[in-house]
């Protein structure tokens, strides 16, 4: 496949998506600053929440989506890439509920992608990580071949190529926005790239991934498994473009 | 006092009896149905003559015949629980797909001017 052709996105052409399960409480203040940072249409999928999200973003100004069943953290992130490749956006950037993200940080990304050309940027704060995180990753990155500080954050621009690739069956049975998605992506000979942002501790809730010890250990397992099936895919191309992370 | 062949044979005619009345009342269908059926035979077949066993043993050079059908069982049990895992994965992307493409669906049934989500909450639920 050829990807050589990515262009520059624009943030009003996306579509930023924001998966939320109970996020009430912080979801307003996201969709707000979202809008105001980036000026593009906002797209809260509801992940089975009890609570009122889903009013909360819709009040806020946002679109929703309201998931019947609860698929978890990815199977929200895909329906909003369903949406965004269904109705032609140009491109979609994923962000928490959970505030964790700060808003001004946002174009940030944009302005990686314009000067990366890169088909994927993923917003890392790697003086956040946790020490355990920080040996995760550089077990991950030895298996996996890609060159990246931070498999899990949830701040990604992708364009039109990653969303096409994102949208369809191939990433419907992954878990989690992490090494399974950037594997796809990295197979298809897509370019992935991060650039370093600010980051807030989480205000509400905790990792789903880093939840605790024996959750940890089964994701590694399960990740562990996936990369030794998938071991030739970030192997295939240069994975990143330009992994600048010196300052957070 | 039964010899081993009639207790063999019953057990066999049993097995096999059960799964074709599965098969005949349609609890079983499609390649399932095919699968079932090909191991009632199976069980028919050894069960009646186990002489087959022991033939089967020489020619594949195993010295304790009997070992044969567990071996043999146990090899499409295996395969049998892959092949459920298999659907499994299968049915579960589709369950997740379908997910999706109802919230889709149902924003834009909302957007043509369909009753809110919320709304039709009771309706799901009395389902």
């Amino acid at each position: 496949m050829a990807h050589s052709e990515t262009i520059s996105l624009r943030a009003a052409d996306c579509l930023a998506v924001i998966p939320a399960r109970d996020e009430a409480t912080t979801v307003i203040a996201v969709v707000e600053g979202v809008r105001r940072a980036l000026g593009c249409r906002v797209l809260v999928v509801d992940d089975a929440s009890t609570d009122d999200t889903v009013l909360k973003a819709r009040a806020a100004g946002a679109e929703t989506l309201r998931l019947p069943l609860g698929l978890g953290a990815w199977g929200a992130t895909q329906t909003g890439i369903r949406y965004a490749h269904r109705n032609g956006f140009a491109g979609v950037i994923t962000l928490d509920a959970d505030g964790q993200h700060l808003p001004e940080s946002l174009p940030a990304l944009f302005e990686a992608q314009a000067g990366s050309r890169a088909n994927v940027v993923i917003g890392t704060c790697v003086e956040r990580l946790s020490r355990a995180k920080r040996i995760a990753w550089r077990y991950l990155r030895a298996l996996t071949g890609l060159g990246l500080g931070d498999f899990t954050s949830g701040l990604r621009l992708y364009d039109r190529a990653a969303v096409e690739i994102l949208a369809g069956p191939a990433a419907s049975l992954l878990d989690y926005q992490d090494v399974g998605v950037l594997m796809l992506l990295a197979k298809n000979g897509l370019a992935i790239t991060e650039t370093p942002v600010p980051m807030l501790p989480r205000r509400e809730g905790h990792s789903r991934v880093f939840a605790s010890w024996p959750v940890v250990a089964l994701y590694m397992l399960h990740t562990t498994v996936l990369c030794l099936a998938q071991l030739d895919s970030g192997r295939r191309r240069p994975p990143a473009l330009a992994a600048g992370n010196s300052t957070c | 006092m039964l010899t081993g062949q009639i207790t063999s044979a019953v057990l066999g005619i049993v097995l096999a009896g059960a799964i074709l009345f599965l098969v005949r009342r349609d609890h079983l269908h499609g390649p399932f149905a095919v699968w079932w059926f090909a191991v009632a035979t199976a069980t028919f077949v050894l069960g009646v003559f186990p002489q087959v066993v022991v033939w089967l043993g020489r020619e594949t050079g195993i010295g304790y015949a009997p070992v044969l059908p567990i071996i043999i069982g146990l090899s499409l049990v295996l395969i049998r629980l892959l092949k459920l895992d298999i659907d499994r994965s299968k049915q579960e992307r589709n369950m997740r797909r379908l997910t999706q493409k109802l919230a889709i669906l149902e924003q834009e049934l909302e957007r043509l001017g369909g009753r809110p989500a919320r709304d039709v909450d009771a309706d799901d639920d009395a389902a």
